[in-house]
């Protein structure tokens, strides 16, 4: 039988953070597993991400249906953006085939925490090809 | 490990068909344009995946229950499809179970189709295509046949699984990857990879359906694409971002 290989502190704190780490990984998930629609807002929650470069933070949101002149993006706070888009044409369950569920949406929102600070009053937005980018400078 | 995972036939299944893949990745390019094959050749569903390393999940279709990974095809084709993304703990023995079952099948290539992430995705205006081949012959055949071969770098997911099985096998095979976005269902990228399929196959489909409902594959893709999202994350797909150290 080979020797069993002795793990240095490291090896054991590392993999210590990595199960640690894990673990919280799936209490995120658990925690926000939720429909990406809200029946009684008439809204659908969009795609979203968020890019951090040392320079600025950008965040793209994918708006399929959106008018262009109906997209708000405000600041909630000093870390936090909040985004809605009216929708072209309303968008109903049945459009998917599922029957199982009544509720027709109109509009997108989502709000969204930027990590790092930010100057919110700086913030630039562009809307291209159904996807909306926002820009804020750090 | 392959003695888990158990692919049902349904149907008679033809020989020397070419066996494609359209398994969830970024942009879901390859399930997106799964999708419009299966619509568009009018496909029929001749086998499926089962197994205890799935999830407890089913696909209702017409209130009836279907395997979330099956293989769809006609006398040419073969398509592999998953509804859902793969855990990165059980895709080894997912895809191998595929794999050979294809190669039992003697399919005479076999060929992934999939999406390669670009920045300012939304301000290119013409998308590329890149394929990665088994083979020096199958690199030798896209080049001639017009498609840019994806030279060095990484590949994450179920397409690398397959490109590495199928060469250890001797199976000819390509990864056709299209330029698309990351994190968002990408029709136009899924119409450019169905593009390079023709060049290299000569497999057709009209696309213009696939841009013309483009707004509503996005729409009904989003819950998909978030959670393909969660499994390419575990599986380290940024790593083909990554420039590799040459090793000859």
């Amino acid at each position: 039988m080979a020797a069993r290989k002795k793990r240095s502190i490291f090896e054991i704190v590392e993999q210590y953070f990595e199960g640690m780490e894990e673990g919280v990984e799936r209490l995120g998930e658990t925690l926000t597993e939720k429909p990406s629609w809200n029946c009684r807002a008439c809204t659908m929650e969009p795609l979203h991400n968020i890019m951090i470069a040392p320079d600025e933070v950008t965040v793209t949101v994918d708006l399929p249906f959106a008018e262009e002149k109906a997209i708000q993006v405000k600041p909630i706070d000093v870390n936090t953006i909040e985004i809605s888009a009216k929708m072209r044409r309303t968008i109903r369950f049945e459009d998917f085939g599922i029957t199982h569920y009544r509720g027709e949406f109109q509009t997108f929102h989502c709000r969204m925490y930027i990590p790092v600070p930010v100057r919110m009053e700086k913030m630039e937005t562009r809307f291209k090809r159904g996807m909306l980018e926002i820009r804020i400078p750090r | 490990m392959s003695g888990e995972v158990k692919i049902i036939e349904k149907e008679r299944i033809s020989t020397n068909a070419v066996m494609l893949f359209g398994f969830p990745d970024v942009g879901l390019v390859g399930v997106i344009a799964a999708a419009h094959l299966i619509s568009e050749l009018k496909l029929d569903e001749v086998a499926f995946l089962d197994s205890e390393l799935l999830p407890p999940l089913i696909v209702l279709h017409e209130g009836l229950p279907h395997s979330s990974i099956r293989v769809f095809g006609n006398n040419e084709v073969l398509l592999a499809v998953s509804e859902t993304p793969v855990s990165a703990d059980v895709i080894y023995p997912i895809m191998n179970a595929l794999i050979d079952w294809g190669k039992s099948k003697n399919v005479k290539m076999m060929i992934s189709l999939s999406g390669i992430p670009i920045e300012q995705r939304q301000d290119a205006e013409k998308l590329e295509v890149f394929a990665a081949a088994s083979s020096p012959e199958m690199l030798k055949m896209v080049q001639d046949k017009g498609v840019e071969v994806l030279k060095e770098g990484y590949m994450v997911g179920p397409q690398a699984i397959m490109l590495q099985r199928c060469a250890n096998m001797g199976t000819p095979a390509l990864t056709l990857l299209a330029q698309c976005f990351l994190n968002y269902p990408d029709p136009e990228a899924a119409t450019e990879v169905l593009k390079g399929l023709e060049k290299v196959t000569g497999i057709k489909v009209d696309t213009s359906k696939l841009l013309e409902k483009g707004e509503e594959i996005r729409l009904r893709a989003r819950d998909v694409m978030k959670r393909t999202q969660q499994e390419l994350s575990k599986m380290k797909k940024a790593q083909e971002y990554d420039i590799p150290v040459y090793v000859s």
